[in-house]
């Protein structure tokens, strides 16, 4: 009887307290959860290897990282030669053969990679004797073969070279070139000049003065014992031979007097990538190192912040806005904000960061965003404490930066204690708007005037040009403007002067062309077949196989692509055989409504620019006469199409000039054809156009 | 280098040991048939809280695809104690992060935070099961998001229609042959009314799974959930009957084409059992015995040694009723797609003749405890496998004894299963093409 009661009663004090809950009310955090921030255990090896451990044993897996902290290396005219390094080791060792190498990490389940400055392990825990033994071996005794030097090198090359129409990478090198010089360990960049100075036996040189343990850490992380580490690091990292890198000097880097614009033209750019930057000198033991997080948080470190806010949110001009503040203890590191932003809004977009620079400094942060960046920075550093490699990166942080030993247990409360006016001071001091490069990397001639137009401060900022390999160069005048009294029919005139006269081209009664493009591995064969009575044949192959083709045969024609056989309209037939003529600007002279539309640089030339029709340009040296670039727009399924094609490497056939380069863009695909030959009045017959 | 001999002797003394690990874990049901997952680990002060719902896209009106996907955004649009725009900024103003994901089978929605915000994550996700607004605007809204998405991740992504083929010919009854993002046209067509219909039906506690793990007390932690949830109404029953397929008796032949590629692929793909099946888990090691690291055999043969391929891949798409085995390639040069496939089978066709050697079976072995080690490293990647391991294979146990079925998987079942599910006469051979625009 008893007892019921009490149990009725702990159901009605149940009932009661779940009735307490207001969920309209949203609730509070509870107090702050305490951090139990691990310390790793450390020991040294005689040749100057420090060494960290984490043991964690929570799953039985490790993980090993060799880090050598050296000072910033000056490659030279043989930068690329630390990239090489770093891709020549783990590819086996002296001891083991390189596919015997891959097959027993493989085999443990493991992985192993390294770089020019270190390596990286991960495995289970009952395999680490093996795979610290594998590493070692690698990074100690390192098999540099020409072959896989060879092979390596022509990776960086290649990918230099299709770096070279990426804006985000020339923007990269251009911004770090500018800010330290390019004499600077921080500007320097690898181009295809410098790796080609570079040997084998200068990888072997720079692995024997860089890879070497003074400035050396390895940490190690998971489930196994200090006993365990000490033992196989003093078997497999004691024969690393003791000895200290060479040290340079270069000169210290400045900002510029007055803020500028640095201009670099990319002609293929459809977006600018905008970056606004100056040096700072910012070291993690500095006293405002946390109130400077919280200030490039709030201007730019997230989809939250000012800038994006700004520029995303309400502008619309790009997909994201965001700052990035650097610390480095050898040099001056960088505070950037940047943006990749559509042609039109170039302009716009440097005024709304320049002034977003500007308000940081004189309008004061609120307390919401000064409350709303703290807790967002304090759950993520209590969250990145399930992860056990932070616990070392805290620690290997202590030890390179020279941080108090309680950096970061005191972290949250040094975080907390931030004011709003620790952070104002901080945005002053690192976000400089009057010393500042903001370097544009985007199409010129579609943005250059807009950029002089700028007014900061009641002035017009300099707009100062440079190359893709951070020179300066002239400021290209795009807006070069037609010589007085010249006519489209003179420079179409020219045109077929240049290429081989009226007489040569009339005599042209057919044409055969060959031509093929390789496009990642892949062959495409081009094969095209003209004649003056109206009959065209186009056939594009991929692997052999026919992908698509066009015949005109007099009035009527089909094309087969992917297999399907469609007739012609009469109007597609019509716009066939415009272009089917074998020299359509025999014909343009005669026609109406071509106008000459202007002057614009295709590539580094000047050209005139002729609009065909209402869906064809095309762009003829000034110099020269030759034709340079056509440009159609075509309209698939609703949506305008912009196929560009370029003519390069003239060459002559029979009296007349071909280009032998066509490169052809259509969206983000291009085809670089080479024409393999060109026959004049021979190898057509009429069979080719059934 | 030295000692081969002690490392071999070292992996076979390892391979007896027990293995260790164990991830905990408390389970029960509430009033209203919520069914609830506690693991508790306090050894980083975290927090995950998360909702799985047995709903995905194979429960959708077949006129309404879409609609599981559609939810996944539209649940982040407010509730009735929550404006619209704001879920976001009180999980990163509280020092959170958070995100949901859709398949075929099940939505799961979560949220990490510093362990002090147990209440608040139960509140959201509470909020979220009793009440959302679903209103015209927030459907609106997300529609254009969901577009724009389909555009991102389908229209204009290289391959991006490739499991959209694979389906549509491997099924022809199932709902499986529909994609999880749907037909824009059912989305633009569905009603207001038809989403929350949509929305009362599935998303219902005696229809989810919610999981907590990470660094709290339970006593709290149960009181918490029973205060938050304990008052959501129970929804109706809900039963589930999918047409059912014929077996695959002939080689399917198909072709697809995408604009956003220059290389072609050949795709081979097989019809197979589903989740809860063990045949399922032997496919698995199968997968990674073709495809996985540098030294696996059609990656070995295909495109390091013979250079006929730029890349090859092999990897079940496993899922509740019926899964998907794919294989697939893509040429280098002037290869062509039937001389891969011919690779490709004669691979598959040892699997089935004869047993793999005892050092691929060994390094299996180890490749699985690898993995299955690394999935267990962060609290919210429990919770998930928590939630799955309940909802969809029925045994949340599984999460420590998953491993043991891998171990158990004998060569001669491999052998087996390759020989059940992956003949000539069983696949669909889909010819990936580029798509050419009519240029000129």
């Amino acid at each position: 009887m008893k007892t019921t009661y009490i149990l009725l009663f702990s159901l009605f004090c149940f009932f009661t307290v779940q009735a307490q809950v207001d969920r309209t009310i949203m609730p509070t955090p509870g107090p702050a959860p305490e951090i139990n921030l691990g310390e790793p255990e450390t020991f040294n090896l005689n040749n100057g290897l420090k060494v960290l451990v984490v043991e964690n044993h929570k799953l039985p897996k490790v993980s090993i990282q060799l880090s050598i902290d050296n000072p910033p290396i000056l490659e030279g005219d043989k930068a690329g030669v630390a990239s090489l390094t770093g891709s020549l080791l783990g590819k086996g060792s002296k001891n083991i053969a390189k596919d015997e190498f891959n097959e027993e990490i493989d085999f443990l389940g493991a992985r192993l990679s390294f770089s020019s400055q270190g390596a990286y392990a991960q495995s289970l825990s009952k395999y680490f004797p093996r795979i610290i033994e594998l590493m070692a071996d690698a990074a100690i005794y390192p098999n540099f073969t020409q072959e896989e030097f060879d092979k390596e090198k022509d990776i960086l090359l290649t990918g230099l070279k299709s770096e070279e129409k990426v804006v985000s990478a020339i923007s990269g090198r251009v911004q770090r070139a500018l800010a330290y010089g390019k004499n600077h360990p921080y500007g320097e960049f690898a181009t295809e000049k410098t790796v080609n100075n570079v040997t084998l036996a200068d990888v072997e040189e720079f692995y024997r003065d860089y890879f070497v343990p003074a400035n050396a850490y390895l940490i190690v992380i998971g489930d196994v014992t200090l006993n365990e580490v000490k033992t196989l690091t003093d078997t497999y990292f004691t024969s690393w031979t003791k000895a200290v890198p060479p040290s340079f000097s270069y000169s210290e880097p400045k900002n510029v007097p007055n803020t500028q614009i640095n201009l670099v033209d990319m002609p293929n750019a459809v977006q600018s990538e905008i970056t606004v930057q100056n040096l700072v000198n910012l070291k993690m033991k500095d006293d405002d190192f946390i109130a400077a997080l919280l200030a490039n948080q709030i201007l730019g470190g997230g989809s939250d912040s000012r800038l994006n806010q700004n520029l995303r949110e309400d502008k619309g001009y790009t997909y994201g806005a965001y700052t990035s503040l650097g610390n480095n203890k050898y040099a001056p590191s960088r505070f950037t904000a940047s943006a990749e932003v559509r042609n039109m809004v170039t302009d716009s977009s440097v005024v709304e960061i320049l002034k977003e620079l500007e308000l940081i400094n004189t309008q004061p942060v609120t307390e919401k965003e000064l409350k709303t960046t703290k807790a967002l920075y304090a759950g993520s550093f209590i969250m990145a404490l399930e992860d056990p490699q932070t616990i070392a990166r805290y620690a290997l942080n202590v030890e390179k930066e020279g941080l108090p030993k309680d950096f970061y247990k005191s972290f949250l409360e040094k975080l907390e204690n931030v004011s709003k006016a620790d952070v104002e001071l901080a945005a002053k001091k690192y976000f400089n708007v009057n010393n500042a490069r903001v370097i544009v990397v985007g199409k010129g001639s579609e943005i250059l005037s807009n950029l002089e137009n700028i007014d900061f401060h009641g002035k017009k900022l300099p707009v100062l040009s440079y190359s893709k390999t951070a020179d300066r160069i002239e400021t290209p005048n795009y807006n070069v403007s037609v010589p007085e009294g010249t006519t489209a029919k003179e420079v179409i005139e020219k045109y077929i002067k240049s290429i081989g006269g009226k007489a040569k081209l009339e005599a042209a009664k057919s044409y055969a062309m060959k031509a093929t493009a390789e496009m990642q591995g892949m062959k495409l064969e081009l094969e095209m077949k003209k004649t003056t009575n109206n009959q065209f044949m186009q056939d594009v192959k991929m692997m052999g196989n026919s992908m698509s083709k066009q015949v005109l045969n007099g009035d009527g024609g089909y094309m087969i692509a992917q297999g399907q056989h469609k007739d012609f309209s009469e109007e597609e037939v019509m716009k066939i055989k415009e272009e089917s003529a074998l020299f359509p600007e025999l014909n343009y002279t005669k026609l109406d409504g071509i106008s000459l539309e202007g002057m614009e640089i295709v590539g580094d030339k000047n050209a005139y620019k002729l609009k065909v029709n209402d869906i064809k340009s095309a762009f003829y040296d000034v110099e020269t006469g030759l034709k340079l670039q056509e440009i159609n727009i075509t309209e698939i399924q609703g949506q305008q199409i912009t196929s560009t094609s370029n003519f390069e490497n003239y060459q002559e056939v029979d009296g007349i000039l071909f280009p032998f380069k066509l490169i052809q863009t259509v969206g983000p695909q291009n085809f670089e054809f080479i024409v393999s030959e060109i026959k004049i009045n021979d190898g057509v017959s009429d069979v080719d156009f059934e | 280098m030295r000692n081969k001999l002690i490392l071999v002797t070292a992996i076979l003394f390892n391979g007896i040991l027990a293995f260790a690990q164990e991830v905990d874990f408390e389970e029960y049901d509430l009033n209203n048939g919520l069914h609830v997952i506690l693991h508790q680990d306090n050894t980083a002060p975290i927090i995950s809280i998360s909702a799985l719902y047995h709903v995905g896209s194979k429960d959708e009106d077949p006129e309404r695809t879409g609609f599981a996907h559609f939810f996944e955004h539209l649940l982040f649009e407010g509730t009735e104690n929550i404006e619209k725009g704001m879920w976001d900024q009180i999980v990163s103003s509280n020092g959170g992060s958070g995100n949901a994901t859709t398949d075929e089978d099940r939505t799961y929605y979560y949220e990490v935070f510093p362990s002090n915000n147990l209440q608040l994550g139960l509140w959201l996700e509470s909020e979220r099961m009793l009440h959302p607004v679903i209103n015209q605007k927030g459907v609106d809204t997300q529609n254009e998001v969901v577009k724009e998405e389909k555009r991102l991740r389908v229209d204009n992504s290289p391959y991006g229609k490739f499991i959209e083929n694979i389906k549509k010919n491997l099924f022809k009854n199932h709902p499986y042959k529909e994609t999880v993002i749907g037909k824009m046209d059912h989305l633009d067509a569905a009603t207001l009314e038809e989403f929350i219909a949509f929305q009362k039906k599935f998303y219902v506690p005696n229809n989810a799974v919610l999981v907590v793990a990470g660094d709290f007390k339970k006593e709290n932690a149960k009181k918490l959930i029973s205060d938050y949830f304990n008052t959501i109404p129970k929804g109706q029953e809900i039963s589930r009957n999918f047409p059912k397929e014929q077996p695959i008796l002939e080689q399917i032949n198909a072709k697809a084409y995408d604009p956003n590629i220059q290389i072609p692929a050949t795709m081979i793909a097989y019809r197979t059992p589903g989740l809860k099946n063990r045949d399922s888990q032997v496919l698995d090691m199968i997968s990674t015995y073709l495809s996985d690291g540098p030294s696996s055999k059609l990656y070995k043969k295909i495109v390091d040694e013979q250079k006929q391929a730029l890349q090859v891949g092999a990897f079940p798409a496993t899922q509740e009723d019926y899964g998907m085995y794919i294989v697939f390639a893509l040429p280098v040069g002037e290869t062509s797609l039937e001389a891969l496939n011919t690779e490709m089978e004669e691979e598959i066709e040892k699997l089935r003749t004869d047993l793999i050697s005892e050092n691929d079976y060994q390094k299996l072995q180890n490749k699985f405890e690898n993995q299955f080690v690394n999935s267990n490293s962060s609290v919210e990647g429990i919770a998930n496998s928590l939630a799955e391991y309940y909802m969809l294979y029925g045994d949340t146990s599984l999460i420590n004894k998953e491993i043991e079925i891998y171990r158990s998987i004998t060569r001669e079942e491999i052998k087996d299963v390759a020989k059940k599910y992956l003949n000539p006469n069983q696949r669909l051979v889909l010819e990936y093409l580029p798509e050419q625009n009519t240029a000129n």
